[in-house]
């Protein structure tokens, strides 16, 4: 019996101490040999149903540091070089987790700027601390404008570096009705004042609902010829889709919205194209640009559209498709996988963060959200507006500049790959619509 | 499709849905039913199995559909130790322990699987992938025609296993009166490790019938089927094998109906809507029998 009492406590040990080996922090992750430091917070999902996209944002923050410590570190007003140092928080993909965190890097580790958080409802929780102890804090995952826009406490310590949720329904919209809209007039020989007919599926968190808000107030405030046919919602981390879908298919949607994570708009799709015969154009949002997503949907991704501002198989032409291959190179170098878009916001906020102390000319907080108001950067690796990164005035937020990728299936490689569709500027072919798609009908 | 396709559609996935239900349900009734313990990390069996199969399946190329009985196996070996080495300590010491055991075992096993699996999202892709075959005015997937034969199958051989084999009779006395079945002669400890081990079988069934239907899995996947189990064994009546079998078909219907017509939000919530309803009314459950 004690044996027995025994071999539980054991197994109890190596629980908690496996739970801790998850949670560990990797506290130096480069060389201190300069005399002082930069000490930077990267609150990130590295354990729970986020960790995916949590371990790409930390590790794509310790490419950042690196390069950023290899090129001398981070200037001061005394001349002296700081490098910096990065101290992960694990938020577990819960809330609590991320208050703990947050507490943790604020308090004990005393950083002097934060930068990461996914998940707006777990990003949100945990802000009250923030505004609390005062410390800029660098949003790179959460993309609900409510991270920024709420009023309930006070979020002056906080900049959004991220598309918004408002960002990626506009953009979307505007594609279906400036490319789609005409395609499939032209296919179907359809009058061109028909209205397009749109389902849209959306994750009923505070993401699925921004984006639902932004599509329809984009259709509202340009006019558009766009009828919502069907909304339908689903459970963050739901599986099984088919009964929506149906739903979907029985209004006979020209295109459909995904407002989903990697691992729901993947199995949406290959649902919907292989056990409900829809077949439509999907649309996914910005997140879902990442290898995992390819290597999931497969070939039932063919013909699919994906937003995007980083992709791990693509980059734009130009000096900063240049700086995101870099990127990809050093990431796929250190730890033989490709970053995500999260990482990428990720890496530039590391970045972001190292110019507004190095302008501010010290690690004094206030002096550093001030540097961060003012900040007006090159664009890193990221396509930015007048490729210059900036936050508004108004609710500190940065604006970026995405693009739409069609997917097309690679038997060789047996997964889709995309390329760059619209805009006009960055585009390396045409969108077409594929030989299966059925256009809607009233 | 027009509207009654629609929703003889949605029934259809209810079916389907509702078959994961009631093996996860089955297995979690069949353990209470003898061993009287709750266990919360049942839905770890399901995730485990679901690797697995998964495992097997991607290296070897092997018809996952066959997997499941390697799958079913080795889960029961995992069952066994589990039973011998965790509950058998604490049985009769009260719900307190147990709970907290199997949250410890919930960690292990998640954190464990993540150190094996990584903790990514994963799926595959069944050999019958992208098959449909008319049923009435519906075309169905051949996989969930598949799922539901197979889970038919698995219930009639535990039902055969029950009535007609000894070992099945000393169960069921075993969950009928447990001191009654020690007065003649039965080694209850045996039982509860036998019931403990199928019980684990039918969860790691469960996982299997979740990949190839090309539902995503993870490390972390067990912790709402596991409450969803709970449900159902108090739905059909705690202990009652029927009990399990109509819960697990009623809950997958009843989600998927509520999905169709008030959203997906709702899909979890009915569940628990009827549960509370079933008690009010019945609160044995729907084929529990009165004590006393």
């Amino acid at each position: 019996m004690k044996l027995q009492v025994l071999l539980i406590a054991v197994l109890l040990i190596m629980a908690a101490f496996m739970a801790g080996c998850t949670q560990q922090t990797p506290n130096q992750q480069s060389n201190t040999s300069a005399s002082q430091v930069l000490k930077v917070g990267v609150i990130a999902s590295l354990t729970g149903p986020a960790s995916n996209v949590g371990n790409n944002m930390w590790q794509s923050a310790q490419v950042a540091a690196e390069k950023i410590n290899a090129d001398g570190g981070v200037k001061l007003k005394d001349g002296s070089k700081a490098q910096i140092v990065l101290i992960v928080g694990d938020d577990e993909s819960t809330q609590q987790g991320g208050q703990k965190a947050a507490t943790k890097l604020i308090t004990d580790e005393k950083v002097d700027i934060l930068v990461g958080g996914y998940s707006s409802a777990v990003t949100s929780a945990y802000e009250q601390t923030i505004a609390e102890y005062k410390v800029p804090y660098i949003v790179t995952g959460a993309s609900s404008p409510i991270i920024t826009h709420r009023t309930d406490i006070d979020t002056s310590y906080v900049f959004h570096h991220v598309p918004t949720t408002d960002a990626y329904g506009e953009y979307v919209i505007k594609f279906i009705d400036q490319v789609i809209k005409p395609a499939i007039a032209e296919k179907s020989g359809s009058a061109s004042d028909r209205p397009i007919r749109l389902a849209l599926l959306y994750q009923d968190t505070a993401f699925g609902k921004g984006v639902q808000t932004a599509v329809s107030d984009t259709i509202k405030k340009n006019n558009l010829n766009i009828d919502l046919v069907a909304q339908q919602s689903f459970k963050m981390g739901e599986s099984d889709f088919r009964t929506p879908l149906t739903t979907i298919k029985g209004s006979n949607p020209d295109v459909v919205f995904l407002a989903a994570f990697p691992n729901e708009g993947a199995p949406i799709i290959s649902q919907a194209r292989r056990d409900i015969g829809l077949n439509t154009i999907f649309l996914n949002v910005i997140n879902n640009d990442n290898a995992q997503f390819y290597k999931d949907i497969s070939q039932y991704g063919d013909g699919a559209i994906i937003e995007s501002m980083f992709s791990p198989y693509i980059a734009p032409a130009g000096e900063v498709g240049d700086a995101q291959n870099a990127f990809k190179q050093a990431y796929y170098n250190k730890f033989k996988t490709y970053p995500d878009m999260m990482g990428a916001s990720t890496y530039e906020g590391i970045f972001i963060a190292a110019k507004a102390v190095e302008n501010s000319g010290t690690t004094d907080k206030a002096s550093v959200r001030q540097a961060l108001v003012d900040l007006k950067m090159p664009q890193v690796i990221n396509v930015m507006k007048n490729q210059t990164i900036s936050f508004s005035p108004d609710f500190r937020e940065s604006n970026f500049d995405l693009w739409m990728e069609q997917l097309s299936y690679n038997a060789t490689l047996g997964e889709t790959r995309p390329l760059i569709v619209w805009p006009d500027n960055q585009k390396s072919t045409d969108f077409t619509l594929p030989s299966w798609y059925t256009p809607g009908s009233a | 499709m027009d509207d009654i396709g629609i929703f003889l559609q949605i029934i259809f996935w209810g079916l389907y849905a509702g078959c994961i239900y009631i093996l996860l349900g089955t297995g979690l009734n069949l353990i209470f039913g003898v061993m009287k313990i709750l266990n919360f990390a049942h839905g770890e069996f399901l995730m485990i199995g679901a690797y697995i199969t998964a495992t097997v399946f991607l290296f070897t190329g092997i018809n996952p559909y066959i997997v499941i009985l390697l799958s079913m196996l080795a889960l029961m070996c995992i069952g066994a130790v589990v039973e011998r080495l965790c509950f058998r300590p604490i049985l009769g010491t009260g719900k307190l322990n147990e709970i907290f055991l199997s949250i410890g075992l919930i960690y292990i096993f998640q954190n464990g699987a993540a150190m094996i699996w990584g903790d990514s999202w994963q799926s595959i892709k069944s050999p019958y992938d992208g098959i449909t075959i008319p049923v009435g005015s519906l075309s169905v997937p051949l996989d969930c025609i598949i799922i539901i034969t197979l889970t038919a199958v698995i219930l009639v051989a535990l039902y055969i296993f029950l009535k007609k084999t000894r070992i099945g009779r000393e169960m069921r006395a075993t969950s009928q009166n447990r001191k009654g079945a020690m007065l003649i002669g039965i080694d209850v400890e045996r039982i509860d490790v036998i019931s403990f081990s199928l019980g684990c079988a039918l969860a790691a069934a469960a996982g299997t019938l979740w990949v190839v239907s090309g539902q995503v899995f993870n490390p972390y996947m067990g912790s709402i089927p596991v409450v969803k189990a709970f449900a159902i064994i108090i739905l059909g009546g705690l202990g009652s094998i029927p009990g399990a079998i109509i819960g697990g078909l009623l809950m997958g219907i009843a989600e998927n109906g509520t999905a169709f017509f008030l959203g997906g939000v709702w899909k979890d919530a009915v569940s628990f809507i009827i549960l509370i309803i079933v008690l009010v009314v019945r609160p044995t459950g729907l084929f529990g029998e009165k004590k006393g």
